[in-house]
């Protein structure tokens, strides 16, 4: 079978770095190949080449053939027939994908009269008939994209890739913006329209756990490179490069750590909120009658959508956010009626880690001067100390002194993280606070993290406040665990109890979205729901 | 993101480059030449700004009278020389006041609603006056001088440092940083200080070449109408402004002050623009 788009020795030069290069992909008709990579492994620019959408800084060389003519080089009015009629692109962000002041079904009607579809009725049929494919009730063709949800965004956008009929389809991180659920629900489309279309889709994606829902072949990308192309069987039972198997090992897996169960201590909690109620006037709460406590020296794993109010209820741990009702307890002391200044001495024995260490980290700032400045905000002993401090700090989140006197931007990602850890740690806080801490990062990335945090967490014996979307993460990190659900609290417990029998169909849910990175116990799960 | 990785080492110092090529550096140049030649007037200047010469009455431009003379026998060089000296000294005080005043408005309306309230409206109120007939309303008061021309660069700039300091602390404290820096337990003033004017600085020193700019053309403009500078001390606004009356007998007499204005208007709106480019550049 010879194949459909196949890629040859493509290289992809940008000033001054070379973005991919020495890349061959074969892509077969009703075949999905996943791309897999972490950034900067060069997997999106593959992609952009293909249809000719790279920025005019870089320069593209090789071969792109599909059904064996070349597409590099082609001219723009040619390359634009080729777009959407043969080759489709989902994008990542179904938000930014979308006009916002045009109805969806204007937008996808357009891509049919860009492809020939003149008369203005036929086009209406069609229309309708694309976003029935897709789950959406023809009727909302009337509709703007604000009216939609994420996941709805997303099957429209799916419908406008499809309207032209495509042969091809490349899907470059189709599901990442999506909470887990609503992932689920897109990936069973993609697998629907793929099969019923015969389509040959290349999928770019960093998740391991799509990959084994949705590929039929795999090609893992790093540093511009391709590593291996394999079945998706065969890479998840016997990768053949070291970083596959780096790759997979560092996928953070429901059920893996063995548990030690640690002994809390009874004391008084290091938080605690009774009926704690957030509102906005004219919304629904944000947080509705929630009761949990942190122990001391225990980590709490926060768990739920977007829109749950887990960020919410981080702030007001903090004290950054004033609860509507109910009491807020830090170390005991209430934190209603308090002044700035008992606030202060309180906030002394907190730390904050944030989702992106790029943001949360002063750019004219270097890294000493951001660790050391909760020390300075405090006035904790001499400069000196303080610069012998934050030292002793970079070392503890495996830094070295040199790093001291970089600014944030020379950093990459990982170790912004691990500055920001290190900055929360500085007043060796009772109480940390850690919302989404390893969202912003890669696996690989993600694992050393969350091992580092562990570590750490076992050396300074800190209560923790850990927030997170993902319940495998949590998995790795939590003692117990809490569930919301649009503001309300579904279930706490254990961890262990929680994450394998949890006592609510929500929970279930959460667990049986996440795609497990393993290709047979995927199609065991699709079966069982087929046949459920 | 590879890309980014392999070019964060080289940290330019963008600031400073800016001046030292393109646009930036003609800037720089421009008013560099204007402000030397004010500096060193007393050196430079053939003659007194005051001085009579005898027999030399609205003469033409020559080697001994560069810009000729004017109708009382005065060199029009000379006077265009002393001129600049008080229009920098109005750029030089009254834009740094204005942005000082402004910014500390700015930064009070940007901590709590109502502050911002009334600084908004108060800011609206001073720009609803256009600046030459609030010098006319400001000299009806004090009288002709320096002080309605510092008076009404600084009214013009106080609502301009004010709402670029208020956005731009606003923009500031909402980033994941500055709520770090809070939730340590920072007091406000401590991350006005240490993250907000960090990070204001570059808005702040570009937009302090462009009211340079525009303070030369309002000084300029309030001494040709007469309500600056006290004849006969000499300012550039004033010397043109004689010099409407005899454009016949000696065009260099207008020509020459109109041309020390473009030229500092101009240095400024170059550098402000080459300072834009680079931030640009560093955002990017």
């Amino acid at each position: 079978m010879s194949a459909l788009l196949r890629i040859e020795n493509l290289r992809v030069e940008f000033p001054g770095a070379t973005a991919v290069e020495d890349v061959a992909l074969d892509l077969h008709e009703n075949e999905v190949l996943a791309v897999v990579g972490e950034s900067g492994s060069g997997k999106s620019v593959t992609a952009l080449a293909v249809l000719g959408l790279l920025p005019s800084s870089a320069r593209a060389a090789g071969s792109i053939k599909l059904d064996g003519r070349e597409l590099l080089g082609l001219p723009e009015d040619e390359l634009r027939a080729v777009r959407g009629a043969r080759i489709a692109l989902v994008f990542q962000e179904p938000s930014t994908a979308l006009n916002p002041v045009e109805r969806v079904g204007w937008q996808i009607g357009e891509v049919l009269r860009a492809h020939g579809v003149k008369d203005k009725r036929e086009r209406r049929g069609r229309v309708g008939e694309l976003l029935e494919q897709v789950g959406i009730p023809p009727e909302r063709a009337r509709d703007y994209p604000h009216q939609f949800s994420g996941g709805q965004k997303q099957r429209v956008v799916l419908a406008l890739a499809l309207a032209a009929d495509p042969d091809v389809l490349i899907a470059d991180e189709p599901t990442t913006a999506l909470d887990v659920t609503v992932q689920a629900e897109i990936l069973a489309l993609l697998r629907e329209l793929q099969r019923t279309r015969r389509l040959a889709v290349l999928l770019i994606t960093h998740n391991m756990g799509v990959v084994a829902d949705l590929a039929d072949r795999v090609a893992v990308m790093r540093d511009g490179r391709v590593l291996e192309t394999q079945d998706v069987r065969k890479l998840f039972a016997a990768p053949s490069t070291p970083y596959t198997r780096e790759l997979l090992a560092s996928v953070p897996r429901l059920g893996r750590r063995e548990r030690t169960e640690r002994q809390i201590s009874d004391g008084i909690p290091a938080f605690a909120v009774d009926g704690l109620v957030v509102d906005h006037p004219g919304r629904p709460a944000a947080l509705d009658k929630i009761t949990l406590q942190v122990a001391p020296g225990e980590v709490l794993g926060l768990v739920g959508e977007s829109g749950s109010g887990k960020t919410t209820l981080g702030r007001v741990a903090v004290g950054r956010l004033r609860p509507s009702a109910g009491s807020v307890r830090l170390f005991g002391t209430d934190l209603t009626g308090l002044g700035r200044a008992e606030l202060r001495v309180l906030r002394r024995r907190i730390g904050v880690v944030h989702q992106d260490p790029a943001a949360s980290l002063d750019p004219r700032r270097t890294v000493l001067d951001s660790i050391t400045e909760p020390l300075d905000v405090h006035q904790v002993g001499s400069r000196a100390e303080r610069v012998a401090r934050a030292e002793e700090l970079l070392e503890q989140v495996r830094l070295t002194k040199e790093h001291g006197s970089r600014l944030p931007r020379e950093l990459s990602g990982g170790q912004r993280q691990r500055v920001a850890l290190a900055r929360a740690l500085a007043l060796e806080p009772d109480f940390l606070v850690a919302d989404e801490p390893t969202s912003a990062l890669d696996v690989s990335v993600q694992a050393t993290v969350l091992e580092l945090f562990s570590e750490l967490q076992d050396l300074h014996g800190f209560a923790c406040l850990f927030i997170s979307h993902d319940l495998a993460v949590v998995d790795q990190i939590a003692d117990r665990v809490a569930v919301l659900r649009d503001g309300h609290l579904i279930e706490q417990g254990p961890a262990a109890q929680i994450l394998t029998s949890p006592s609510t169909p929500y929970t279930r849910a959460l667990l049986d979205s996440a795609p497990i990175p393993d290709p047979d116990a995927q199609r065991t799960r699709h079966h069982l729901k087929a046949t459920a | 993101m590879t890309t980014a990785t392999l070019k964060a080492p080289a940290r330019p110092r963008a600031k400073r480059g800016a001046l030292r090529g393109g646009r930036g550096l003609v800037g720089v140049v421009l008013v560099g030449v204007v402000v030397l030649a004010g500096l060193l007037a007393p050196l430079l200047a053939p003659f007194s700004s005051q001085e009579q010469i005898p027999g030399a009455n609205l003469l033409g431009a020559s080697g001994t009278h560069l810009f000729g003379t004017d109708e009382v026998n005065r060199d029009v060089f000379s006077r265009v020389l002393y001129g600049i000296r008080i229009d920098l000294f109005i750029c030089l005080v009254a834009v740094p006041a204005g942005a000082l005043l402004g910014g500390l408005v700015g930064l009070v309306a940007s901590q709590t609603g109502p502050s911002d309230v009334v600084a908004q409206r108060a800011f609206d109120v001073v720009l609803a006056f256009p600046p030459i007939i609030l010098g006319i309303g400001i000299a009806a008061v004090t009288g002709v001088g320096v002080l309605p021309v510092v008076c009404v660069v600084i009214g013009a700039e106080v609502p301009l440092f004010g709402r670029l300091v208020r956005a731009a602390t606003l923009k500031v404290r909402e980033l994941p940083y500055v709520d770090a820096a809070e939730s340590m337990g920072a007091s406000r003033t401590w991350v006005l200080r240490k993250h907000v004017l960090p990070n204001i600085l570059d808005s702040l020193i570009v937009q302090l070449a462009l009211s340079a700019s525009g303070a030369v053309f309002i000084s300029s403009a309030m001494n040709f109408i007469g309500i600056g500078v006290r004849p006969p001390e000499p300012s550039l606004g004033g010397v043109l402004a004689d010099a409407m009356a005899q454009l016949g007998a000696n065009t260099m007499y207008a020509v020459g002050p109109l041309a020390v204005i473009v030229v500092l208007v101009l240095g400024f709106q170059l550098i402000a623009q080459a300072l834009v480019a680079a931030r640009r550049g560093e955002a990017s």
